[in-house]
């Protein structure tokens, strides 16, 4: 938990059938197990889908960041739909972009070089989620 | 639209895909077991937010096509929106009930999965399968 | 304003922009006067998958039918970008170098890749296809890629 009371939701997308939707969701579980758990949560986004009382509220009383895995961006247009403002908006292709040397593979898995390229994602991300967690308001 | 179609048979596969619970890791592996391995070329799969988010190719399929909704929870994400967007599944499978008629362990894990998971994975794939070769059937 | 020839195959929709024409390997060329506009077509972008990184050839470059003029490399595959048209670069899409999912999102608008000045185009019109004959075409490798899943 954060000084402010307020945690950061991280929200992958959903995406079966590709590898940056597998990195997306590997991503985020790496800030949200290893990096910072502390100061961040998950829900699952299908929850958000429908609606779930509990889902909303979370998301509704936090800040919240996505990472989606394609440019339909599903993670971060399901969150705006609800008229919550996404604080930051990643895609997972980027971390690939921004480290060309750690390729990813593996859609239902991801291999052991594309778990090493979220551990580094998940480690940069770090000073944002910082940095939202000390804001008051969500 | 203009143009000619292809279509084969196929069956639809919502899956939950939830990502903050080890039920919905399971979903998204048995469902990707049975498109690349248990049956190949039968299956399409759905994905959940787009499908909800207007995704033109996954609202068209499931209009056309039969589905199967595969849950990790009791919330049964997929099956309420499928049932909301396209009408009623033709098939509902909810995994705790699944490994509850197996005898099999709850999964624990989101990732890095261990024998309990992978055992969860193997029992859903052939259940996904099983129902894939009803609706095909029909 | 001309649309969009379709096909459908499972729950995947291909689309073959009407009047451009086509590569058999899959690129088009807009034609627009002394000039096109060439980019990848829609069965190219959804069999190799999102682009993750895109290199180009300078403005300036004579190209030819045919030639390889810079490369496409996705999570699945890298492949060359084939002109299909002779003539000199003019202009490389700008939006490209931060957005090369563009390519993906909309490869027959935004995801444009260059514009090249012709030089030979009735020479070139020989070796390209309607749009018509390139939906054709490009059925049967849908069904030879959906063979391979």
């Amino acid at each position: 938990m954060s000084a402010t009371g307020k945690k950061v939701v991280v929200l992958p997308c959903s995406g079966i059938g590709k590898v940056y939707g597998a990195l997306a969701r590997e991503t985020a579980y790496e800030l949200t197990e290893r990096v910072r758990p502390e100061q961040t949560a998950m829900t699952c986004l299908p929850l958000l889908v429908i609606r779930d009382e509990q889902a909303l509220e979370l998301i509704n009383n936090n800040h919240v960041i996505t990472i989606d895995g394609c440019p339909k961006s599903c993670a971060f247009k399901s969150v705006e739909a609800l008229g919550k403002t996404v604080s930051k908006a990643y895609e997972a292709i980027h971390f690939h972009q921004a480290h060309k040397d750690l390729k990813p593979e593996g859609v239902a898995e991801l291999n052991e070089t594309g778990r090493k390229l979220a551990a580094v994602a998940a480690d940069e991300l770090a000073k944002d989620i910082d940095e939202l967690a000390a804001k008051e308001e969500p | 639209m203009t143009g000619l179609e292809v279509m084969t048979k196929k069956v639809g596969i919502v899956s939950c895909s939830g990502e903050d619970l080890p039920g919905g890791t399971v979903s998204r592996l048995a469902s990707r077991k049975v498109l690349d391995e248990l049956k190949p070329g039968e299956a399409v799969t759905i994905c959940l937010p787009l499908f909800v988010a207007g995704g033109e190719e996954e609202r068209s399929f499931a209009k056309n096509f039969p589905t199967i909704t595969v849950d990790g929870c009791e919330k049964r994400c997929a099956q309420k929106s499928t049932e909301a967007l396209s009408g009623k599944p033709g098939k509902s499978l909810l995994i705790p009930e699944i490994l509850n008629k197996r005898g099999l362990a709850a999964p624990t894990r989101r990732r890095n999965l261990g024998p309990e998971e992978r055992e969860a994975v193997r029992a859903v794939a052939e259940e996904i399968a099983q129902a894939v070769e009803e609706l095909t059937k029909r | 304003m001309e649309g969009f020839l379709e096909t459908t195959y499972d729950k995947f929709i291909f689309r073959v922009k009407e009047g451009y024409l086509y590569l058999k390997e899959d690129f088009w060329a807009k034609i627009d006067g002394n000039s096109a506009s060439v980019g990848i077509s829609d069965f190219l972008q959804k069999s190799r998958g999102d682009v993750a990184f895109l290199e180009t050839i300078e403005a300036g470059s004579e190209v030819r039918q045919g030639e390889g003029i810079g490369t496409i490399e996705t999570i699945k595959a890298t492949f060359a970008i084939i002109s299909p048209v002779t003539g000199r670069v003019i202009e490389i899409n700008p939006k490209l170098e931060g957005s090369p999912y563009l390519l993906n999102e909309d490869p027959y608008g935004e995801g444009w890749i260059y514009k090249i000045e012709l030089s030979r185009l009735e020479e070139d019109r020989k070796g390209l296809l309607s749009a018509i004959d390139y939906l054709e075409l490009m059925k049967e490798k849908i069904v030879e890629e959906m063979k391979k899943k």
